[in-house]
């Protein structure tokens, strides 16, 4: 007879997709039964699969202890209690750094995010960090990289759920910023065995994880597709609270966040109206330093270069050489795709 | 039983007198012999020469002709030679009298005794003028050539005027160059909006910087890249020269000689076809076809990206050398590089209302092939947005006149020092002068980590042409401003 702990390490390695694996011990009673009917090849997997299942359970342990990678169930210290309690709460975790305590705020949007987005993303994970709360995202491409790495900037220790292995950076250009991201503290934690390739069908289920630990969930810019809306969908059905940053209407990377708040979603203009609603709602954080306020970094709304001129004076010539003024005394900044940044 | 007349042959631009020698002798009656690196065309000379000059009424003479092209080891093309061979052969065998062959003659015949177009008459008229004698050529061939004020053009139709001509029995001389003035096709006053753009293209005017406009589809680019030809002022006569030269050396005449041409090749166009090449005698490209003029590459990121890297030469030293067997050709290329392109395959990247459908990798992969070193030249860069429709119903803006005029002043400004202000360097650029706020500025610009040292370059380049707009000797806080919109925020790739 084996170990529940063991047929779990084991299962784990499969890298079947959560919800059918759920099902499948929910069904059969145990891991072990699952395991049993997978060695006897009664499950329709690939077999590389299967023979992931077959390699003993201290193996996997020790190569896992090799590359500094935790496994943890509900019910260990590192297992997110909040998450714990959902009912669709993973069976297991792959977890790298430090164990997460707190409250975490997911801060998530878009992969195609403007720069205006980008820099949003960045000033909410730095105010949010800033005041002690965990922020908790994907480490994706746009919106996600941004909140993560504002959120460096501050004290609290980031939390990074990845659609890959653990030990996949995906993207891979977000491989220093996952680096930076363990060595402040912070957590990553993956539903996938390591090794695992990004591929598509384990992100709508690695989105559960982040709203499932988050108090609230902030989306920044989303499309009308995309795993930000997802995200926010099954926030809603766990009952997390939603904030969304509205846009101008019709700007695509802003149809998401105005559906949402037509939606009942809070609106939130910037990042100090955000740490306001936070305060309001999750009281004062319990492991804030207090120390350097936020609110330094304020972000208005960015606007195309030529709109911008127009409201420096009707000498158009004048109008550029005043925007260059601002620009070199650093109160505007111009970012790549021509849209006036204004900083206060 | 021998005569020799003159004519030319271009290496290059550059054009070389040739000397064409007849001899009628003994031997087998009604052979010619044609020698001294002809080519095809060249060798076809003597059936045209031979039906030219029966229906002109003269005789071809009975007897064995060799007529030979010298010197020997130059290459010569074309059916320019006919109406030269022609000549002195007639006088070898007798027909004309001698002094016929005093001249610089360019022609092809056609079987009826007509003269045909031909290319190199600019320099026939520049090798004629340093013999001191007369220049026989077509009428197209002359009107080019009439820019040359030294030599004596005359323009003949048919094998029977240039042998009176050459005579002294009639002349006609061909028209200086008129200057006609052609009414440049995009004015300034067509743009509606686009402050930023429209600045920056004056500047670019002003200082001959290369400039690089980034834009989604419909937002005005290729429309204010076409103005840049009409804010620019006219060539002077040596300028128009070169131009008309390198113009000539390609068979192609210019409707207006004294403007700056502006070339626009289609992103398929192949490398030689723009850098210049071909086979046999290289002929100058779209490159050199735009010298003292503007490049104009709309799609920038759809070119061939070994044809990007060979503008790399001509962006830098001004002129293309083609090496061919024997001979290493160069053709002048002092152009000024106007760039357009989309920010991605579909264009709206960064659109402020519409999205944009490509995929971080691909573009990636769009902006990577502009090369880093290509980019490097550009001293403008901006992007350039759709226009507010309000702006389109708005009063007319200023015109291309206006705006031609401040960029004459800052051309004579920078004529006066020696030098464009496109071509200043590291060192010209430290000896500048800047007011004390304008110093400021910059280096807090620098500060701000919102450029780079090449940035700094580039900035320092271009508030000296906004400075000369203003015709201004010290670059004051307004000029420099301008100059840190001007030069671009991002570097295109990112």
């Amino acid at each position: 007879m084996s170990r529940p702990a063991d047929d779990l390490i084991r299962l784990a390695h499969v890298g079947m997709h959560p919800d059918r694996l759920r099902k499948l011990v929910a069904g059969s009673g145990s891991a072990g039964t699952v395991l049993r009917r997978i060695e006897r090849g009664r499950l329709d997997l690939p077999e590389e699969a299967r023979r992931a299942a077959l390699v003993p359970a201290s193996e996997r342990r020790g190569s896992l202890c090799e590359a500094g990678i935790d496994f943890v169930v509900p019910g260990d210290v590192g297992f997110p209690e909040r998450l714990a309690d959902l009912p669709e709460a993973p069976l297991f975790l792959f977890q790298r750094g430090r164990s997460f305590r707190g409250v975490a705020v997911a801060i998530v949007g878009t992969r195609a995010c403007t720069g205006y987005g980008r820099r949003l993303a960045e000033g909410y994970g730095e105010v949010v960090s800033k005041a002690g709360w965990s922020v908790v995202s994907g480490l994706a491409k746009g919106i996600d990289g941004a909140a993560h790495k504002g959120s460096l900037r501050g004290y609290a220790g980031g939390v990074a759920v990845l659609g890959s292995g653990i030990d996949v950076w995906y993207p891979r250009q977000h491989r220093s910023l996952g680096e930076d991201l363990l060595e402040a503290g912070g957590t990553v934690w993956s539903e996938a065995p390591p090794g695992a390739r990004p591929l598509g069908w384990r992100f709508p289920p690695r989105n559960r994880i982040i709203s499932g630990i988050a108090h609230a969930v902030v989306v920044v810019e989303a499309g009308v597709k995309g795993g930000a809306l997802v995200t926010a969908r099954i926030a809603l059905e766990q009952g997390r609270d939603i904030f969304a940053t509205p846009g101008d209407v019709g700007r695509p990377a802003s149809i998401g966040c105005n559906l949402l708040i037509r939606d009942g979603a809070f609106p939130v203009f910037d990042a100090e109206d955000l740490l306001e609603c936070l305060r309001l709602l999750l009281g004062e954080p319990t492991t804030a330093s207090g120390e350097d306020s936020p609110g330094a970094l304020n972000p208005d709304p960015g606007e195309p270069i030529d709109k911008f001129l127009a409201k420096l004076g009707d000498d158009p010539v004048a109008a550029i050489a005043e925007l260059g003024r601002l620009v070199a005394i650093g109160s505007v900044e111009i970012d790549g795709d021509g849209f006036v940044i204004t900083r206060k | 039983m021998f005569a020799s007349t003159n004519s030319v042959a271009l290496v290059g631009v550059e054009a070389r007198a040739v000397s064409v020698e007849a001899h009628v002798g003994g031997g087998e009656k009604g052979r010619l012999s044609l020698v001294g690196l002809p080519d095809t065309a060249v060798r076809e000379a003597k059936d045209r020469v031979m039906a030219a000059m029966a229906v002109s009424g003269y005789r071809f003479p009975p007897r064995a002709v060799t007529v030979n092209l010298a010197p020997a080891d130059l290459p010569k093309s074309g059916s320019a030679y006919d109406l030269p061979i022609a000549l002195a052969l007639l006088a070898a065998a007798g027909e004309i009298p001698d002094g016929a062959c005093n001249v610089v003659a360019l022609g092809e015949l056609a079987l009826d005794g007509a003269l045909r177009p031909a290319r190199g008459g600019l320099g026939a008229a520049i090798v004629a003028a340093e013999m001191g004698i007369p220049c026989l050529l077509p009428p197209e061939a002359a009107a080019e050539a009439s820019l040359v004020s030294a030599a004596d053009v005359q323009v003949v139709r048919s094998l029977a005027a240039a042998i009176s001509t050459a005579l002294g029995e009639s002349t006609f001389r061909a028209p200086p160059p008129r200057k006609i003035h052609i009414p440049e096709r995009y004015d300034m006053a067509e743009v509606r909006g686009q402050p930023l753009a429209k600045r920056a293209l004056e500047v670019a005017a002003a200082g001959g910087h290369h400039m690089f406009m980034s834009g989604p589809p419909g937002s005005g680019k290729t429309m204010l890249a076409r103005c840049l030809p009409g804010v620019l002022p006219d060539l002077d006569e040596r300028t128009a020269l070169e131009v008309a030269q390198v113009w000539s050396s390609a068979g192609k005449t210019r409707r207006c000689l004294t403007r700056p041409p502006m070339r626009s090749p289609h992103h398929t166009a192949t490398t030689a076809a723009v850098v210049g090449g071909g086979s046999g005698v290289p002929v100058p490209g779209e490159v050199s076809m735009a010298h003292r003029g503007v490049l104009f590459l709309d799609e920038l990121g759809e070119f061939r990206p070994q044809l990007l890297d060979a503008l790399r030469q001509p962006l830098e030293e001004s002129e293309v050398t083609i090496a061919r067997k024997g001979v290493a050709v160069t053709f002048p290329a002092a152009i000024q590089l106007l760039a357009a392109t989309n920010p991605c395959p579909c264009g709206f990247h960064g659109h402020f209302r519409k999205g944009c459908d490509c995929s971080e990798r691909m573009i990636q992969r769009y902006r990577r092939r502009l090369s880093g070193p290509l980019m490097d030249r550009f001293d403008i860069r901006i992007r350039v947005e759709q226009v507010d429709p309000d702006a389109l119903i708005g009063p007319p803006e200023e015109p291309s006149r206006n705006v031609a005029e401040r960029v004459a002043g800052a051309y004579d400004l920078q004529r006066a020092r020696g030098r464009r202000n496109r071509d200043l360097g590291r060192s010209d650029l430290d000896g500048l002068e800047f007011a004390p706020g304008a110093q400021k500025m910059i280096e807090g610009a620098l500060r701000h980590g919102a450029m780079t040292g090449r940035g700094f370059d580039r900035v320092r380049r271009l508030a000296r042409t906004v400075a000369d707009l203003d015709g201004a000797d010290v670059v004051r806080e307004t000029h420099a401003g301008q100059a840190l919109i001007l030069r671009g925020h991002h570097e295109p790739s990112r």
